[in-house]
């Protein structure tokens, strides 16, 4: 897990263009300067390219509810890792 | 029967009343589908619209069930096209009118709830397709598209959030507190829709017809007159529709708690949004969710991966072209498009200024930029301004609605002369 949340965080840094973000499975979109419901999509592409993954619509908006953060975000990564 | 009528009131409070006394959950969903197919019953004008009813119900149940187990894009497609053609010729939108002529209109058919049931079907279909909804029943999927509390106008709740209710809720065991403010919240949503709401409108249909009036020329032009009259529209009429939407929100969200049923708020105070992006995270929030979630997205991942080299400009356009199919299909009339067309051009604006800023300033300098106190409420002052500009044009009838702005900015001139 800690492997794939620094691989995010380096996708974060250069979707935000900001090399000072550091995460933690509590960061929420709050938390980062920027992160709306439109850099969050380009986030999602970013990650869905680099993994060779696909969201779900239902995925991509559920991140997006209240109560979400780097930690739901990574474990949906995860499992798709599986 | 609309939801602040007494019909429905005296209706909320038997259901209200009978579910906690079901224990067993076959009961209650038996109870709440004849509920619903009582509902929908009272709104069917004729054997045609219960015709047309039953197949644009059974056409999405049998997409999303078709999908689930053939997620192709061929069918998808194929899926999504019949189904605009169909609400676009039911809805009978006006452009219809200027393709086949009026003859060709079918104007005897009409589905209660066609708006809002549009947006539910496409949102199960695309989930199942994607494997999102695990185990799709047509009874649920009945009591879901009709769910007599958000029929007819929202809030557009997502199948797996009404679903967790329909098929594991135990009866509405709320406290006595819990019950009282539910009321309560009822009662206040009567008072928006019955009280304030009706008293904004009918200052602003006073206000209107005067202008109408002096545009004719059936009143005599009094500047001062139409300044302060187009004044009272402009403010009351956008108070108006707030208030008759969040009063009938406020209702069916409290009512659907008496039963158990959890929907999603669809209000933020939206006047106090500082751009048009921000309002429409704020005014019919599951309406904007889900037009962020099924239109704008899917339309912003594919165009930004065909064109990465102007992944700059696509944001705005994305953002303009939402806006503008969610104003058109709040209704079939022209208004409506210009309605989208003003928010579609909001929202371009607010994107591309709030760019601007970023690679003017930083993502710092935004930061201070969206902390700064008079900024912010210059911002909502401006923004305020430009909603209540566009709710002017849900007057039926564009010409009417360039009559109205005209007559007013003609009356700020000294002097004008009154239009013959």
């Amino acid at each position: 897990m800690n492997e794939l949340r620094n691989t995010f965080q380096g996708i974060m840094r250069e979707v935000f263009d900001d090399d000072d973000i550091v995460v933690s499975d509590s960061t929420t979109a709050e938390d980062v300067l920027g992160w709306d419901s439109l850099m969050h999509i380009n986030l999602i592409i970013a990650i869905e390219n680099h993994y060779s993954i696909k969201f779900a619509t239902a995925e991509i908006a559920g991140l997006q509810e209240d109560g979400q953060n780097v930690g739901t975000f990574l474990q949906l990564v995860a499992n798709k890792l599986k | 029967m609309k939801v602040c009528s007494l019909e429905f009131i005296l209706a909320l409070i038997l259901l209200s009343a009978i579910f906690p006394l079901l224990r067993r959950l076959r009961v209650r969903q038996v109870v709440f589908t004849l509920a619903n197919v009582g509902f929908v019953y009272s709104h069917l004008h004729n054997t045609q619209s219960l015709v047309a009813t039953t197949i644009f119900t059974l056409y999405g149940y049998a997409a999303a069930k078709l999908l689930s187990r053939r997620p192709r894009p061929g069918i998808f497609w194929a899926y999504l096209m019949g189904l605009l053609l169909s609400f676009v010729i039911l809805k009978n939108y006006a452009f219809l009118r200027v393709v086949v002529g009026p003859a060709g209109l079918v104007s005897s058919v009409q589905i209660v709830g066609l708006s809002y049931m549009l947006f539910r079907q496409i949102h199960v279909v695309v989930d199942s397709m994607q494997q999102q909804i695990p185990a799709l029943t047509f009874v649920g999927y009945f009591n879901y598209q009709m769910n007599l509390f958000a029929l007819l106008s929202g809030p557009i709740q997502r199948y797996p959030d009404f679903d967790a209710t329909w098929s594991s809720v135990s009866p509405a065991n709320l406290s006595r507190h819990q019950v009282l403010m539910a009321y309560m919240r009822v009662f206040a949503g009567v008072i928006k829709i019955a009280a304030l709401g009706a008293l904004a409108q009918w200052v602003a249909q006073d206000a209107t017809s005067y202008i109408d009036a002096v545009h004719a020329g059936n009143e005599a032009y009094d500047r001062w007159a139409i300044i302060g009259n187009f004044l009272l529209l402009y403010y009351l009429f956008p108070m108006y529709v707030y208030l008759n939407f969040a009063g009938h929100c406020d209702i069916v969200i409290a009512g659907g708690r008496l039963v158990g049923l959890n929907l999603p708020e669809n209000f933020r105070q939206p006047y106090i949004a500082r751009n048009m992006i921000d309002f429409w995270n704020r005014w019919h929030r599951t309406l904007s969710f889900f037009i962020r979630d099924y239109l704008f997205t899917p339309m912003y991942k594919a165009l930004v991966s065909r064109w990465p080299r102007h992944a700059s400009v696509v944001p705005a356009v994305c953002y303009f072209l939402a806006l503008w199919l969610a104003g058109v299909w709040h209704g079939s009339t022209w208004n409506f498009a210009v309605f989208g067309l003003l928010h579609g051009l909001g929202v371009f604006a607010a994107k591309t200024w709030e760019q601007r800023l970023v690679s003017a300033r930083g993502r710092k300098g935004l930061k201070r930029y969206l902390e700064s106190r008079t900024i912010r409420v210059a911002a909502i002052l401006v923004n305020v301004h430009f909603v209540c500009l566009t709710f002017l044009a849900f007057h039926p009838g564009v010409l009417r609605y360039w009559a109205i702005v005209k007559t007013f900015l003609g009356a700020l001139i000294p002097g004008h002369i009154a239009p013959r």
